[in-house]
């Protein structure tokens, strides 16, 4: 069984994260007006549709992309030396101190509860169209898995192979990719939750929403 | 036009990559070469590196973002792209926007309506008959409809059954697809729904385009190729001869070319193999000069065991196995072609300066692909470190590969698993088959995976197979 409280109390000890923010693509940068020690909001709204601070204006071919902040937090470190420059893909442009959410937290000790099917290798992952149309219709816990089923396409070097989801029967928890991600060999793919016990994750849930306590 | 003042963006990878820089250079050409971070240590990062001066090198987040290479292109002052084979190589409206953007380049590769009329396996087809160019039997326009599929794979069904054929069997192909990419048999009327769907989405996911093209299976052909180079005006083409690209995975993946296409003079075939290769490339000339193609092609062909010769697509680009043709061809007895060089040179517009007359194609090569595969497990490919990558140098050989030789290297799982290209030429088909052994005794090639296995490759198949090379 789980012991929630050791890994609340654990968690507790390093409550935070830091998040590199480094550009998508290449293109020219634009700082916005940030200093370090200034707070950022992350995404909000019900469906996290309100974008994070904008940290950096981002233009190529004609086209500006605002790179909003991630997650909450801190600025830790700014890259001021590269605002006007033209940047290439992966530059790192500053550093945010993140406290985790409550949503997070209960992430953490999601991957740690449930069954984790992992990418056996690294490759690109779809679900197969069948399952990819329930989880669109009708979310991810609609679909239903046991040991055997056809559950993934791997694509990896111009191939594509079926892959059979191994492990207990149970409920798609959680996805951890989207269709087409390169995924790393051992990374999870999807949590899957035995039917019997998603009263005792549901507890889990509950316990941590009402244990963590967030902060600024 | 041609004034040796170009810079050109290499929109590529890996040995093509490392091909087209070395030709910019022999042509007194700058060059900037593109990288993704899994990427970081292949070897045309390190060619540009060393050899580009500065702006030479820039990483992106993909290859296949059109966005990063012109973001790129601007920034490092480019007059021209190269898009290599694969990525853009073949994609019309990439070729399009290179050409009509704000700020225009030069595409090296034929001109983007050309790419368009050839590059769709249909309209090659459609124009191929108007010209009265064999092709094989089956639709004459990509379906998106099931029922529609349905009743025209019974309709094929039905005729072979007329006809007699003792086996029955239809190839189901992704409209947009090539490389031997999106194909698959089928032999039983009840299991092509499913087919036709598995090709359907595979198309859909990895073409952007839900077309399905359905064709007869021919059994026990060969897969030939004509190479055909033209210059920009569009009126003055030249061939460098055949190739046969016969020997494949199961994946219908080359893994041995060899130049020309037959060896007459070497082997007995049941039909006039000298005129064989005659209408091939006559017959790739004669559409050539009917769509004013202006740049390097490859007219793909495949011929039954009674020598009749359906054209099968165009391949709008160089082409993997352009060496091969190359390394049997020399201009007015100048030595060896280079394709890619011709390619850049007659892309920015230079004139062609030959004609066919001027051109000899001299003994045979082949062309292996070295690549860490398991062939009896269906080649499935292996992923590892790649520890020790060596070969003996001759004046016969030419190896272009991206695997550094002096360090390590941990193959990417993210691309084509090719890890060099190894070309071999003779003066008959017995040398080559000869030297070609004798290069792939010498080969040295070590590796370790993450579980500690020792590297798996396809020598063993290549060695087994080139004792059959331009055989039926």
């Amino acid at each position: 069984m789980l012991n929630i409280k050791e890994l609340l109390e654990e968690i507790k000890a390093s409550p935070y994260e830091e998040v590199e923010i480094s550009v998508p693509h290449t293109g020219i940068v634009e700082f916005s007006d940030l200093k370090v020690g200034d707070k950022v909001t992350g995404p909000t709204g019900e469906w996290k549709e309100k974008p994070g601070t904008v940290l950096a204006k981002l233009t190529r071919e004609r086209n500006t992309k605002s790179i909003p902040a991630p997650e909450k937090g801190e600025i830790v470190s700014i890259r001021h030396d590269l605002e006007g420059k033209f940047v290439e893909a992966g530059e790192v442009l500053l550093r945010i101190r993140h406290f985790l959410s409550k949503e997070e937290v209960i992430q953490l000790i999601l991957k740690k509860a449930l069954f984790l099917f992992n990418a056996p290798e690294k490759a690109k992952y779809y679900f197969t169209p069948e399952i990819d149309t329930k989880i669109k219709g009708s979310g991810e816990r609609s679909v239903k898995v046991r040991d055997g089923l056809e559950l993934f396409i791997v694509s990896r070097m111009k191939r594509e192979t079926p892959l059979n989801y191994t492990g207990p029967e149970g409920v798609i928890y959680a996805v951890y990719f989207h269709n087409g991600d390169n995924i790393d060999g051992g990374q999870p793919l999807i949590g899957v939750c035995p039917e019997d016990q998603l009263k005792h994750i549901q507890d889990v849930v509950t316990r941590v929403q009402s244990e963590w306590e967030e902060r600024d | 036009m041609y004034s040796g003042e170009h810079r050109v963006l290499i929109a590529n990878r890996g040995e093509i990559a490392i091909r087209i820089a070395r030709a910019c250079i022999e042509l007194n050409l700058s060059f900037s070469c593109v990288y993704t971070e899994a990427d970081r240590h292949s070897g045309h990062v390190r060619f540009a590196r060393e050899n580009g001066g500065s702006k030479s090198l820039y990483c992106i987040s993909s290859y296949s973002d059109a966005n990063e290479i012109f973001s790129v292109a601007d920034s490092c002052g480019a007059t021209a792209i190269h898009p290599g084979y694969g990525f853009f190589a073949e994609d019309f409206r990439f070729a399009r926007r290179v050409a009509e953007r704000e700020k225009p380049l030069i595409f090296i590769g034929p001109s983007w309506w050309i790419i368009r009329e050839l590059g769709d396996k249909i309209n090659t087809k459609r124009l191929a008959r108007s010209l009265g160019v064999p092709t094989i039997p089956g639709s004459d326009k990509p379906i998106y409809n099931e029922l529609e599929a349905v009743e025209f794979a019974d309709s094929l069904f039905a005729f072979q059954k007329e006809q007699g054929f003792k086996a029955s069997a239809i190839m189901v192909k992704a409209s947009a697809g090539g490389g031997g990419m999106g194909i698959e048999e089928v032999t039983d009327p009840d299991e092509f729904r499913s087919v036709f769907r598995r090709i359907r989405n595979y198309s859909k996911r990895q073409f952007n385009d839900e077309g399905v093209l359905i064709e007869q299976r021919i059994y026990g052909f060969n897969h030939l190729e004509v190479q055909i180079v033209s210059e920009r005006s569009g009126q003055k083409h030249v061939h460098f001869g055949t190739r046969n690209c016969s020997i494949q995975s199961s994946g219908n993946q080359k893994r041995i070319e060899v130049a020309p296409g037959f060896a007459s003079e070497d082997i007995h075939y049941i039909f006039n193999a000298t005129s064989v290769l005659d209408c091939i490339t006559s017959h790739s000339l004669s559409m050539a000069q009917e769509v004013s193609y202006d740049n390097v092609g490859t007219w793909e062909w495949i011929v039954t065991p009674r020598g009749e010769p359906f054209l099968m697509e165009v391949n709008t680009r160089i082409q993997v196995e352009n060496g091969v043709s190359a390394a049997i061809s020399s201009i007015s007895g100048q030595g060896k072609v280079d394709i890619v060089r011709e390619q850049l040179r007659l892309g920015l517009g230079a004139d062609i300066g030959y004609s066919q007359h001027d051109i000899s194609l001299n003994g045979l090569a082949l062309e292996y692909r070295i690549i860490a595969e398991n062939p009896d497990r269906n080649f499935a490919p292996w992923v590892g470190t790649i520890e020790r990558f060596g070969w003996v140098a001759e004046d016969w050989l030419e190896v272009f590969t991206q695997v550094p030789t002096d360090c390590e290297y941990e193959i990417p799982t993210e691309f084509d698993p090719n890890l060099a290209l190894a070309i071999v030429h003779g003066d008959s088909l017995e040398q080559v088959r000869k030297r070609g052994i004798e290069f792939l005794d010498g080969l040295e090639l070590r590796g370790v995976d993450r579980a500690g296995l020792q590297l798996q490759s396809n020598i063993s198949y290549l060695k087994e197979k080139t004792s059959i090379i331009l055989e039926f």
